[in-house]
Parts: structure tokens; sequence; C-alpha cells
């Protein structure tokens, strides 16, 4: 459930053994909290949603926390995921399984054309790329209206039973829909806690810390980028064809840059670089849309305050904070 | 370096930590349970509408029309007693925040009927979700995707009018009056492409011409290119086909650049809320369709039997085009309620088929088979200058009456037999 950045110098000293086995099970732990969610959250469809975001938050941190780019286009990964996840229910009358998988592939697809394309800058110039290139994605999912929908969205994917190894369940009940969600949400957390924790995941950290020190140690900065790029492209996907799944329509909105910019918010808010950070910030900010939304319409500016003071006084973010305070 | 002696510190601090942190988020949801449950269950009506937005203005005249028909209901004595309650939501003009927010009003606050929407892309949204789960949906935004066998289902109900009866109504009116040579202007979306078809369809019997059709972007606020393009083709009618405060602009700068006097320019949709906050000038003799005026409480008692008791309610001020259609969305699934004598969406859609009403601006019925409501179009006019008050904006110069033959045909709409 927590992550610091294992760097040797604070490990051993004042040897914790809790909050090293909370380090190194952190996947079990998010996956527990993940389950009791539901429970405490005001409505199952947020609570949905929230997964679903935090995913997609999750998929972003990868890139922006661990390998340090910053993206102002995954909404282009997440749109195409939930788009290529709805088109494959809707035009082909695929079975819900495979569109997931279609919907992750075509996340990591889209990845790897932007990734090809934009990892070869880095910086302010990587951001300005990566949005070009979305807002060239959201323009051909908008103009291809026979497929997409156009404007009006894509409607439709109607899916009222999942069925696995025979068992059937009601994806129209909102728990079951949760369960379903936080299935595929928990295994992604295992992948991700696996990559992170693989000689791959430290090389990743390396490029992050000092690229011109990886490329003498011999690692291709180049690849190193992609692969994670395309990763974090797969995770993207994957949340994008849940939300179609969860909501049965893939508005055109998902592929928006205001949803770019969002998740940039929400691994900030949450904490960059942290394993449960993203979630954090997914809940937090959809949280405070929705509950303060409920009794005035000047909710926008109440949020931004509430925005502001966290940037103010908790510039590691909300999680990475707290992770802070509990391993000083 | 005395951080350290707080080590031995360490498990407690991490638990307050945990137990602070723990409730703070159960304090949070209860927060959302606020509604005291009364001892008769209500019948709750879910109003999903974009609050927030650059339609902001006329979805809380919506909610305040909606509490209107509300009202009415409960001091009519509601369903055998039990009272109706309005449950509005923010839907951010987001088809997926709508979506989200249909479900909530559907599983956590069970709510028996949902009316709202502004927007064609978050009606379809609402509409998926509801119709998977048989909830009554009423629309009360414009479009004409929500009529198509597709989209539609037995629990889908479209109490607004769509582009193709309203503008099909103002090119009927238009054509022959001004001229046969006509440009348009339209927002490069799903509405003004919808209405821009709508005008050539009707245009079809007068035999039209059209010189050019010059699409703008959602939200432009510069359109002196564009003018002088169709300005130099010297048109008869000029059909501006965009929403909001795209509308105001265009009109504002068409007024400046001297349009209005080589063409008659024509709209759709002549909104009273952007008339009001645009000023007379640039809409001085722009004719165009709506819904509702206010203005024909002279002639229609049902009309201003609404007018009074929105009055009444709301200090004074008369409802707009878009807020009336929020009253009547409500007002026809309630009274629906009411005949079928139960909340059962199966018992309810048959009663609300066999409606003949008027409720606020003539007579009104669903259509069988794609439950559209048949009803007229006011062709209006802008006035140089407002007479009676503020609100005297528009002169309703035609009525389209209502007829079915008017709207597409259930065959053209993709239903069988």
């Amino acid at each position: 459930m927590s992550d610091v950045p294992q760097t040797i110098a604070d490990a051993s000293d004042r040897s914790n053994s809790l909050f090293d086995m909370a380090v190194r099970h952190r996947a079990i732990l998010a996956s527990v909290f993940l389950l009791m969610f539901p429970l405490i959250m005001p409505f199952k469809a947020l609570a949905a949603n929230i997964l679903i975001y935090g995913l997609y938050a999750l998929g972003f941190n990868l890139l922006f926390g661990f390998l340090g780019l910053l993206s102002f286009g995954h909404a282009a990964l997440f749109g195409t995921g939930a788009y290529f996840c709805g088109i494959a229910i809707v035009h082909f009358g695929l079975p819900w399984y495979v569109a997931i998988l279609i919907g992750t592939l075509g996340g990591a697809g889209m990845a790897a054309i932007i990734g090809v394309l934009a990892v070869r800058t880095r910086g302010i110039y990587f951001a300005m790329v990566t949005m070009a290139l979305a807002q060239c994605v959201y323009y051909l999912f908008y103009q291809a209206e026979g497929w997409t929908g156009g404007e009006n969205g894509l409607r439709g994917i109607n899916v009222r039973v999942i069925d696995i190894f025979g068992l059937k369940f009601d994806f129209l009940d909102p728990l079951t829909r949760y369960y379903v969600i936080a299935a595929f949400v928990i295994l992604a957390l295992f992948v991700l806690s696996r990559i992170l924790a693989s000689p791959f995941g430290a090389v990743i950290e390396a490029v992050r810390e000092n690229e011109a020190r990886a490329r003498a140690s011999g690692y291709n900065v180049m690849l190193t980028r992609l692969l994670t790029f395309i990763l974090s492209g797969a995770f993207c996907g994957l949340a994008g064809a849940l939300a179609a799944l969860h909501l049965s329509i893939v508005p055109i909105e998902m592929l928006h840059y205001e949803t770019s910019g969002m998740v940039v918010m929400m691994a900030l808010l949450g904490g960059m670089g942290t394993f449960f950070g993203p979630f954090v910030g997914a809940a937090v900010f959809m949280l405070l849309e929705n509950l303060v939304s409920l009794w005035t319409v000047h909710w926008q500016l109440i949020v931004g305050a509430v925005f502001v003071a966290c940037v103010l006084f908790f510039p590691a973010g909300i999680w990475g904070t707290i992770l802070r305070r509990i391993h000083k | 370096m005395t951080k350290k002696t707080r080590g031995s510190k360490f498990i407690t601090r991490r638990r307050l930590l945990t137990t602070v942190g723990t409730g703070a988020m159960l304090a949070a949801s209860p927060f959302r349970i606020n509604v005291v449950k009364a001892d008769e269950p209500t019948i709750k009506v879910g109003f999903p509408v974009p609050l927030t937005g650059p339609y902001g203005t006329e979805a809380q005249d919506q909610v305040r029309a909606a509490q209107v028909a509300i009202a009415e209901f409960n001091d009519a004595g509601g369903l055998n007693g039990r009272k109706a309650e309005l449950l509005v939501r923010d839907d951010k003009l987001n088809p997926g925040e709508a979506a989200t927010r249909a479900l909530e009003l559907i599983e956590k606050d069970k709510v028996s009927f949902i009316v709202g929407s502004l927007s064609a892309s978050v009606q379809l949204a609402v509409n998926n979700v509801t119709k998977e789960r048989k909830i009554i949906y009423n629309s009360i935004s414009q479009s004409d995707e929500i009529n198509e066998a597709k989209d539609f289902s037995r629990y889908t109900f479209h109490e607004a009018l769509n582009p193709h009866l309203t503008a099909g109504a103002v090119g009927r009116y238009a054509f022959p009056k001004f001229g046969k040579k006509v440009a348009f202007l339209t927002a490069d979306y799903a509405y003004g492409h919808e209405m821009v078809r709508g005008f050539q369809e009707a245009g079809k019997a007068f035999g039209i011409e059209t010189v050019i059709d010059v699409r703008h972007p959602l939200g432009t606020s510069d359109f002196s290119t564009l003018l002088p393009r169709i300005q130099a083709l010297k048109p008869d009618i000029l059909c501006i086909s965009n929403f909001g405060r795209d509308q105001q602009i265009s009109l504002k700068q068409a007024t400046d650049f001297g349009l209005k006097k080589s063409m008659k320019i024509v709209a759709p949709i002549l909104l009273y809320t952007g008339r009001l906050a645009a000023g007379a000038q640039a809409f001085d003799g722009v004719i165009g369709g709506t819904s509702y005026y206010w203005g024909i409480e002279d002639k229609v008692a049902s009309a201003k039997a609404f007018n009074d008791r929105f009055r009444k309610m709301h200090d004074g001020k008369v409802p707009s085009d878009y807020g009336a259609m929020g009253y009547a969305g409500v007002k026809v699934v309630l009274e629906g309620a009411k005949a079928a004598g139960s909340l059962d969406s199966e018992k309810v859609i048959p009663a609300i088929e066999a409606l003949k009403y008027d409720y606020y601006k003539g007579p009104e019925y669903y259509r069988k088979c794609d439950h559209q409501a048949v009803q007229s179009v006011l062709i209006i006019e802008s006035k140089s200058k407002p007479e009676k008050g503020p609100a005297d904006v528009f002169n309703v110069i035609s009525t389209d009456e209502p007829s079915e033959a008017n709207l597409r045909t259930c065959a053209e709409l993709g239903f069988k037999s």
C-alpha cells in the first residue's frame, strides 16, 4: 500500500519491520483497501469511477513519477482504450473479456505510435509533443463518426452479464460491477508492483535519477523510455476499457485535453512517484468534485481553493506527505 | 537528528494517523447521506442538468420550472398522498459525469424517473444508462438521434423539439417569404449539422439553393473572416445554426458588418436567455424558432396559468423556452404515474403514451413509435425595443401547428412496421 523511494541509506538504519513489511506487500495491502473501499463511498458508481481513474493515474504515474517524463497527452491512451473496447462490443459483438483485452492493447498500441515520435524529446518539449499528438487522436476519433459516434459519443456498450468459468454475474448490480472492475484493477496493481520491483523497474528509476549515468552503465535509455511509455499505455488502456464497460458509453470528452490535465492533477495531488498515491489523488479529486457540487453551484471555487492549499502545503502530494511523516 | 528519538513512538504515531485518516473518510461518507428519510417514501424524480458551464443560465431556469411542476403535483395531493421530490444533479455538460450521476440516481437514490439534460451527447448517455435499467427517461434537450431506432427504447421519451422539426418550421416560414438563395453559418458539431439538414430538407419543397455552408468551431469569438465571404455571395437568407454564446457573438458581428441590410437572418432557435444577455440591437429583426415564449399567454390559457404559477414561485420572473420544457418534462412523468396509479415503468409507459395534454403551450401528445412529443413550433422575431418591460423581447409571428407530418417518418427513423 505504500512505497518510499528505496534509497540505500534510509532502509535498515531504523529498521522498522512493520513499515518494511507494508512496503514489501504494498500490492496486497492496496488490494485489501480497494475491496473495502465501496463501503465508505457515497455511492458505488463513484467508487468504481475512482477505481478507474485511479488506475489511469497509476499508469500515468509510471511514466511521470517513476521515469520522470511529463506527458500531457495521456487522454489519447485512456480514450483509445475506451473506444477500442466499446467498438469491439458495439460493432463486432465480441465478448467483454476480448473487448477488455482489445482496449488494453489499443492503449499500448497508441502509446507505441505516440512514443516512437515523442521519446526523443524531454521536458517541456515532451509535454508539447504528446499533447499535440493527443489532439490529432482526438480529431481522428471525432471525425470517424460511423465508428465512434463523433460528437454524440459511442453508445450501446451494454454488457448485462459477466460470465466467467461458468459463473454468471449480474453486471447491472452496482456492487458486482464494482468488484468486477476491482478484480482487473487489483491484477494491474500486482503487475505494476512486479514491474517496479524487477531489474527493469530499477532501470526506469535510474534513467529518472541520472540519464547520463544510466547510459554510461550500458542501458538503452530510448528503449527504456519507449517501453515504459507503452506499459503506461497498457495500464491507461485497461482503465479506459473498464470505464467504457462501467458507464456503457464512451464520450468524446474522454479524449479531450482536459482529461490529460486531470490525470496530472491527480498524480500531483496524491503524490508522484509513490505506488498508491495516484489512487489517493483520484479519490480526493473525484470525491471533492462530487460532494461539493451537490450543495453549491460554485463548487469550482471551493475545489480550486482546496487544490491550491494542497499544492502549497503538501508539495509531495497527500500520500507522499503521509509516507514521509511516517518514515521520519 | 532530534527526530531520531521519536523512533520509539513511531507505532503510536502511525496508528494515530491511520485512525485520523479512516475517521476522516468515514466522516466524509455520511456527509452524503443527508436526506432524512420521511415516513412515507416520496416519489423521486432525478434531474441532471448542466448547472455549471456555458448553459448554466438555461439549466438553472429548467430547475426553477421543474420545481413548479413538483409543487403543483404535491398541492394536488400527489399520487394517493405520496408526494414528489426533485433530485437535482449537476451533469457539468459532460456525458461521462451525466452517466455517473444517472447511475447514482438510479442505484442509490432509487428514483422512479429521470428528466433532464441540455446537450445531445449528454441525453444520449443518460438514455443509454436508463434504458438498460428500465427507468423512464424524459429528455428536454434537442436531438435528432434520440428518436432513431438505434438509441430509442420504450423507456425513452423526448419532450423537447428536435432539430429536424425546429429548422423545418423556420425554413417553411422563411423560404417562401424571403427568397431561395440561402447561406449557412454553422457551428461544426452535431447540433449544427442536424439543423442544416433540417433546413435543407424543408427547403427541397421550395427549391432553395445553398450558396455556401460555412462551418466554424464551437466557441468561436471572431467571425470577421467568415462574414464578408457570405456577404459577397449576396444570399437572400442567412441561416445561423449555433447556440448560446456563439449565437450572441455571431449575431452581434453580423449586425456590425451590415449583413442585415442585404439579407434576412434566421436562426433555428432564438434563445430567450441569449437575447436578454446580448441586448436588443444584435437580435433586432432576426427570425427564429422556439418551443415556448411566455408572450403567448394572451392567446393560450395553459401558458397563462403556467406563467402565473412560475411568477408566484420565483418572484415575478417569467419562464424561458428551455425552462418551460423542464416543467413539461417533469409534469408528464408525474401525470403519467397518476394516470397509471403506479410507479411501475411498465404501467406508466402506456399511460404516458395515452396522454393528450395541454400543460403550457397548447395541445401535445407522444408519437407512438419514437415517443417524440408532437407539438407546435413558434416562429418569433426579435423586437427592436422591449415595449412591456424587459422580458418583452419577441413577437410571435407564426405558429407551426403540431403535426406528425413535420417529423421524420417512423420508417425513416429505422422503426419496423
